[in-house]
């Protein structure tokens, strides 16, 4: 028998050593194929596990953060939970297990995790916590107020009759150095339902905000343009007194009619009224004529060029993701002088504001920066800074010119006509409490009218303040979503609300 | 021996300290060595003669189980507590109760029908429940336990009991047909019917682990016996035979197959266990992820049927290619002691304990690295629950004292009387006495 137990014994080590042949093949072998397959989890988990550093507003409040899971059953450590509900959404995105991660949760996270070289040098002599944190250049006192602006109005609406929440966006910004101060986009959702650890009712929420009307999970103050109607014409006037086509000396005749070439069809003054009058008060007055003979006056070549110093066409360089391009050729591509060749009108039309201009609210702030900052144009950011573990900077974000579309002059000019548009024309809503004295242009773009639908329009209003030495500059931008909305000027409606904002920019400066 | 435990004891403790687990852990730690303690002394005093490596083995595999379940959930760390307590009381009490091995062979019948009735009593109504598809458990009152656990070794005795009178007499055979000699039919009925009902009440109990195990186990035991190869050709030839219709015929082999084949092709329904312990064993690599790091936790069955993926994971291939090898070492050990024992029944019972405790570690091994189709059976010391680990440790306690009679045989130990042969000496000596005085 014992012959038969030695074989026995040989036999089962060959099993055995089957059983660790086998072993290998998987743990080493298809290891990197098995992490790497599309149902394999365990890598997101683990980050999910780890502690993830906070992302805080320039005024100190913390507006996400990691939080222990009390449950001990829970298969997650850390809750991440966003406690300005809806404020920040938009900015700092959502950190989900199932459903990945967007806006800054996504383009910080090895500085949160960190993942960072610097911080994975740091924390062999460091504790065990060498997560980091994002600081902002936003406030989150100037968020409130312009969240609360654009909530009230959007309220008043919908007491008014309105059956959609209003669209729209309040960006202000620091015009000499690109930092943002406060981004609202409305409508927005509330990262926490998304962050929910129920999978279900993470998704659940998810397909309710990707069917809502408005898209909220899009910050739609730099992932969406808009028709900029009359605000469009700072940068046509730039354009045109760079190229010398235009100068404060220019005088315009009231004419209610004008024919640009290639066409029967007339170009019409708002409401169809009689406009005309020098440079400065066709600008503050917001005729259409004439600012249509400038862009037609440039023609295709200079005009196309100038929108392109203006940055237009170009994803803005903002420092989160999915950042949109204004247009001015709708969406042509290539947006050139050869698209315009033979669309003269549409040209006319371009330069003030309407046909296939489209503005990105954010990319509209910083047109209203550039003139406030001499001509410069800067580079538009959120994150002023990283921070490791223990407070010492990471980076910092340095202010960066993008673009210098026009001389120091013509900013002064267009800051001039700017503001003449407040105190004599359509920019009387935006004058400012205690003197302060604002600069500012409005738009009022009629969209096209569609069957069944009220008739929708952009209100615009964008500037800065003080003009004399500019701090803020700011952009608002509504789409009307009723007619009565939309009969409304971008003075009337989106004025009050870059008030409210600047007003209290400066009370807080005290 | 000594030695062995405190290498366990720091193993265990170095692996709590570096995981994360909660504070009382510790104290179910040292209640844990304590009983082992006590059932290494218990076999000093008991079985001398014993082979030395067989208990640090199962206790290390034991420990190492016990720090992934304590790992995996408190609740089931602390009933686990309660049931190795249990399991040391029985292994001790089977090393008191069983001083010679011989006397297990006299109780043959009884073993039989004993383990007869607890295999078929997952299927007394009222009594019997299922658990995951198998129906191999049974409730009476607060306790639930797998008697299939204990069926095994009590049929175990009974081969090696019934084999061991009568081996000769089926090897021999009477007739000759071509090259192969029969062997009298009423020499080879009774087991061969004990074997038939115990397969098909483990296969009607889709409990097809156990009977893979114990099919083994049967052919293993009759190859050895009868030392004639052709026992283990026809077990191969009947079990491919059986295979191959039960995939035929059962939709739950075919899933089996399938899902061992390519578990991802049903990631959302069965395949996502195995797909899970193989994304856990990657995640693991070389080194692991380190105790309390890792997710073992996706797994469903992490701490059972599984158990052996959370270790991969979580000790990676170093951890899981110990246990691995500590199996290995084990059955070369049970091996042993069924070569040194020299009477016929204590070889074959060696012999088959050690087939039943290898052959279930390559299953359940084997199942979850897909090497072989997956059959759901427990990880002998180191998977959680209790039949199992009461079981595996009688099962150790009886290779212990086998190893321990035969040594005595040799003279390696001094053949002292037992407890039981002392108090009858003495009581003979009384009646001597008595009658003398007469």
């Amino acid at each position: 028998m014992n012959k038969q137990i030695r074989k026995l014994a040989a036999g089962l080590l060959v099993l055995y050593l089957a059983l660790f042949a086998a072993l290998n093949v998987v743990q080493v072998g298809k290891k990197q194929e098995l992490d790497a397959h599309p149902q394999n989890n365990r890598q997101t988990i683990r980050d999910f596990n780890r502690m993830r550093g906070p992302i805080v507003t320039a005024d100190g409040v913390v507006v996400a953060r990691s939080v222990p899971v009390v449950d001990p059953d829970s298969q997650y450590r850390f809750q991440r939970e966003y406690p300005t509900g809806n404020l920040f959404s938009n900015i700092t995105g959502y950190y989900t297990y199932s459903f990945g991660s967007t806006q800054l949760e996504k383009t910080q996270n090895d500085v949160l995790m960190g993942d960072t070289t610097q911080q994975k040098v740091d924390s062999v002599f460091g504790g065990a916590d060498n997560t980091g944190s994002v600081q902002l250049t936003l406030r989150a006192d100037v968020q409130q107020v312009a969240a609360q602006a654009i909530d009230d109005f959007n309220a008043a609406q919908l007491a008014n009759g309105a059956t959609e929440t209003v669209q729209g966006s309040v960006v202000v910004m620091d015009p000499r150095t690109g930092a943002v101060l406060a981004m609202v986009s409305l409508p927005r959702f509330d990262a926490n339902q998304v962050a929910d650890h129920d999978t279900k009712a993470a998704e659940d929420v998810l397909d309710f905000l990707n069917n809502y009307p408005g898209k909220p999970l899009l910050a739609n103050a730099y992932q969406e343009n808009y028709m900029p109607g009359s605000s469009f014409k700072i940068i046509t006037t730039g354009i045109a007194m760079e190229n010398g086509v235009t100068s404060l000396d220019r005088n315009w005749p009231s004419e209610t009619e004008w024919v640009p070439p290639q066409t029967n069809d007339p170009i019409q003054n708002y409401g169809g009224k009689a406009c005309g009058g020098t440079m400065t008060e066709v600008f503050y007055r917001s005729c259409n004529i004439p600012f249509a003979q400038l862009a037609s006056e440039l023609g295709p070549q200079r005009m196309t060029d100038g929108v392109r110093a203006w940055g237009i066409g170009e994803k803005l360089p903002i420092d989160l993701p999915g950042a949109v391009a204004s247009s001015f050729c709708g969406n042509v591509t290539p947006c050139d002088a050869a698209f315009f060749n033979d669309q003269l009108p549409l040209l006319a039309i371009g330069g003030f504001g309407q046909g296939n201009d489209l503005m990105v609210p954010l990319h509209m702030c910083m047109v209203a920066a550039t003139v406030a900052n001499g001509g410069v144009m800067m580079k538009p950011h959120v994150v002023d800074a990283t921070l490791d573990h223990d407070g010492a900077v990471l980076t910092r974000t340095s202010p960066e010119a993008w673009k210098t579309p026009i001389s120091p002059t013509t900013a002064t000019i267009l800051s001039d006509l700017m503001v003449g548009v407040v105190n004599n024309g359509t920019g009387k809503p935006m004058q400012l409490a205690n003197g302060v004295q604002a600069a500012a242009k409005t738009g009022t773009a009629q969209l096209n009218f569609v069957e069944g639908e009220p008739q929708r329009s952009h209100a615009w209003i964008i500037g800065f303040a003080p003009a004399e030495a500019p701090r803020y500059a700011v952009s608002v931008v509504i789409k009307g979503t009723t007619d009565e909305i939309s009969a409304g000027t971008g003075g009337r409606l989106a004025g009050p609300i870059a008030k409210q904002v600047l007003d209290y920019l400066f009370a807080s400066e005290s | 021996m000594a030695a062995g435990i405190s290498a366990v004891a720091f193993v265990l403790a170095s692996l709590g300290k570096n995981s994360t687990m909660p504070a009382t852990l510790v104290p179910f730690l040292i209640a844990l060595l304590g009983m082992l303690i006590a059932a290494h002394i218990a076999t000093r005093l008991l079985a001398r003669g014993a082979d030395g490596t067989l208990l640090p083995l199962a206790v290390m595999l034991h420990g190492i189980g016990y720090v992934m379940i304590a790992r995996l959930s408190e609740r089931r760390a602390a009933l686990q507590t309660t049931w190795s307590f249990i399991a040391i009381v029985a292994f001790v009490l089977t090393l008191l109760i069983v001083q010679r091995p011989p006397d297990l062979a006299r109780y043959k019948w009884t073993f039989l029908f004993v383990g007869a009735g607890l295999l078929m009593l997952p299927l007394v109504p009222g009594i019997g429940s299922s658990v995951g598809g198998a129906k191999i458990w049974v409730s009476i009152g607060p306790v639930n336990f797998q008697p299939g656990e204990f069926a095994k070794i009590a049929l175990a005795l009974f081969f090696a009991a019934y084999l061991a009178d009568n081996r000769e007499l089926i090897s021999a055979g009477t007739r000759r047909f071509g090259f192969i000699r029969i062997p009298e039919l009423r020499y080879v009925l009774p087991i061969t019917l004990a074997w038939a009902f115990a397969v098909a009440v483990m296969v009607a109990e889709k409990d097809l682990g156990s009977a893979l195990l114990f099919f083994t186990l049967f052919t293993v035991m009759m190859w050895v016996a009868t030392e004639r190869a052709i026992y283990l050709v026809l077990g191969l030839v009947i079990f491919s035979g059986a295979a191959y219709i039960a995939w035929r015929m059962f939709e739950v082999v075919q899933t089996r197959v399938d899902i061992w084949l390519d578990p991802w092709s049903q990631y959302e329904g069965k395949g996502y266990q195995p797909a899970q312990a193989m994304f856990a064993f990657a995640n693991g690599g070389t080194a692991g992820t380190g105790l309390g790091l890792g997710n073992p936790s996706k797994i469903p069955a992490a701490s059972t049927d599984y158990v052996f993926a959370a270790i991969g994971e979580e000790m990676g291939l170093i951890g899981a290619t110990a246990v691995i090898i500590a199996f290995l070492l084990l059955l070369g050990a049970g091996l042993r002691v069924a070569v040194r024992a020299d009477r016929p029944f204590e070889k074959l019972l060696a012999t088959g304990l050690t087939t039943i405790i290898s052959m279930q570690a390559f299953i359940i091994i084997g199942g979850v690295l897909r090497l072989v189709p997956l059959t759901g059976i427990t990880l002998p010391f180191v998977s959680y629950g209790g039949s199992s680990l009461l079981a595996n440790y009688i099962l150790l306690a009886l290779l212990l004292r086998i190893s321990d009679s035969g040594a005595r045989r040799r003279g390696e130990t001094p053949d002292e009387l037992t407890i039981s042969e002392r108090m009858e000496a003495r009581r003979l000596r009384r009646a001597e006495r008595k009658a003398a005085r007469a």
